[in-house]
């Protein structure tokens, strides 16, 4: 590139990276600031940094709802990924009666609007006692993210040979231990990625969250808008739980930059 | 496939179960049993309080009110379909254009593609708050960037009904455009080069390359970014529950937002269940679309 072309591209990619970027910067920054800082009629670029609205939201209890945030994440991933990952299984190696039904029938849980799911959902986790409890939100986020599990590792198994399963099978090897000892291991990258997918989207997910949580256990997607008050919002201790809740997501998607096409797509187009 | 079926046929059927059955009483706690749930509450007149001894069968009453009679449903609906018509193509011009642009080779590409992913990774909760401190009355950073060229000055962006609904247009671009450039990247990676070299020695200009050769094979994986992009956006929720609340009045209502207040804010049981019965009709409808879509072999260009 010469040294023209260096700048033709580096200047509009400056500006690109910017308008990525700044919003989210302005709001790390904001967390740091005092309140008079906040408020200044002139925005502040530089100034003195305070931990001051971390140790806020830490008085108000975030370390649990943060807790909340992980233990509804994780469990929700690890539920979706066993369900998921064996019934893809089903469908790449078997015929499955009515599969394709099945499969269509995953999909619909997932390109609807999740609020139409809501209600029946409220319903009868209401009837179960589930509301207000970890149990009824993980259930749910299990449900939405099936379909990603499904179709990503569908498409993993299919990419693993059928001769090396077929090598085991002669050697007397039974189902469990071709799919545990073989195939698994073969397509871990992906399910890894496909896992972390997972994660993220429980990890943000805003309106299950909000109607099936409640007090104690609602995670920080849910407390974030509940610190904006009619009366005087505290915008640096909003700062600091939005970059508490985000700094996760934005360190596992370096891990995943290779899959990130195919899970945000649910496997429709390939990176 | 026969061939690994036909070896083992006896513990076979046991372990399609074990893959199967998971899923299946899964789907059936979490999703048949809901919905059929809902499905007869629908025909009930039902609210938070008469929710212990379920309510009074009122036939099609619900669906009648709302399919007849209720004004807000329509605006509701007529607010989603603006916003999806307006967001869409501009995410996909934007997206597509920033796409052709950076397809290319230089030092950092990776660090620089995932930091362009942020807005579009970040909980759409935190883009909400982002953009609600960024646009604050009098002292949100772009609310006084805007009154010294003398916008904004008497009435904020969120109490005007239509610079309220833009600016959850114009947050919703720059949440989404990453996606959309992403696809477009994966599609461009996957085009043969020979074509385009060859055209570049005939003398072909920038524009007649992409227009004759690079648009043409994308079309598959723009279809794809569309569906997406429009199935997503007619499920917008989040950033109006942080930014609007769906005003000011209900002009930024959309239909999450009104299934929503139905339900959980007004606690219209009965009713809200016919509205989400309704709406998942329409998602499994946009579902068989999808579907038949994607699983056709013209959308897989990414595996060319």
């Amino acid at each position: 590139m010469g040294r023209r072309g260096l700048l033709g591209f580096a200047l509009p990619l400056a500006v690109l990276l910017s308008a990525a970027l700044l919003p989210y910067v302005w709001i790390v920054l904001a967390s740091f600031k005092t309140r008079t800082d906040l408020i200044s009629p002139t925005p502040k670029w530089i100034f003195e940094p305070t931990g001051i609205n971390y140790a806020d939201i830490l008085d108000k209890g975030f370390d649990g709802y943060l807790l909340n945030s992980i233990v509804i994440g994780f469990s929700s991933t690890a539920l979706t990924v066993l369900v998921g990952t064996l019934a893809a299984y089903g469908f790449s190696r078997f015929r499955i009666p009515a599969g394709n039904h099945l499969f269509f029938y995953i999909l619909a849980t997932r390109l609807g609007p999740p609020v139409a799911y809501a209600l029946p959902m409220y319903l009868i986790f209401n009837e179960l006692g589930l509301i207000n409890t970890h149990a009824g939100v993980i259930l749910a986020h299990a449900t939405f993210n099936l379909v990603l599990v499904v179709w990503m590792m569908r498409s993993f198994f299919d990419d693993v040979p059928r001769e090396i399963e077929e090598a085991a099978y002669l050697d007397g090897c039974g189902h469990f231990r071709v799919l545990w000892r073989i195939t698994l291991p073969m397509t871990l990258p992906g399910l890894v990625a496909v896992a972390i997918f997972v994660l993220i989207f429980s990890w943000n997910e805003l309106l299950f969250a909000l109607i099936l949580t409640g007090g104690e256990t609602r995670p920080l997607t849910v407390v974030i808008p509940s610190l904006v008050l009619h009366t005087g919002t505290q915008w640096g201790q909003v700062a600091a739980a939005s970059v508490v809740q985000s700094i996760p997501v934005l360190v596992f998607i370096f891990f995943i930059q290779k899959q990130l096409v195919q899970g945000l797509t649910f496997g429709a187009v390939k990176g | 496939m026969s061939q690994v079926t036909t070896v083992h046929t006896g513990s076979t059927r046991t372990f399609v179960w074990v893959c199967m059955g998971p899923v299946i009483a899964f789907l059936l706690i979490v999703a048949v049993a809901p919905v059929t749930l809902a499905i007869i509450d629908s025909f009930r007149e039902l609210s938070l309080t008469s929710l212990t001894k379920r309510g009074q069968f009122v036939g099609l009453e619900n669906y009648r009110d709302l399919i007849g009679a209720d004004g807000n449903f329509y605006d509701a609906v007529g607010h989603t379909a603006i916003f999806v018509l307006a967001v869409v193509p501009v995410e996909l011009a934007l997206g597509l254009l920033i796409a052709l642009w950076i397809d290319r080779a230089f030092p950092g590409r990776r660090l620089v593609l995932t930091i362009l992913m942020i807005p579009t990774m970040i909980a759409p909760v935190v883009v909400g708050m982002i953009w609600r401190f960024f646009l604050l009355p009098s002292f949100g950073i772009l609310t006084v960037y805007m009154n010294r060229f003398g916008f904004f000055e008497e009435e904020s962006v969120f109490s005007g009904p239509v610079t309220a609904f833009v600016a959850l247009m114009v947050i919703d671009v720059w949440e989404w455009t990453p996606f959309v450039m992403l696809i477009m990247l994966a599609g461009l990676a996957a085009l043969p080069r020979a074509p385009i070299e060859a055209a570049t020695i005939d003398g072909a200009s920038r524009w007649q390359i992409f227009r004759h050769i690079q648009l043409p094979m994308l079309t598959p994986l723009i279809v794809v970014a569309v569906m997406l992009r429009a199935i997503d956006a007619s499920k917008l929720f989040d950033t109006v529950y942080v930014l609007t609340g769906g005003g000011p009045g209900n002009a930024t209502e959309v239909i999450s937002t009104f299934a929503y207040r139905t339900n959980f804010v007004r606690w219209d049981l009965g009713y809200g269940a016919a509205v989400c019965l309704v709406l998942a009709f329409a998602s499994l409808v946009a579902a068989a679309v999808f579907f038949k879509t994607v699983s056709g072999k013209a959308a897989r260009v990414g595996n060319a």
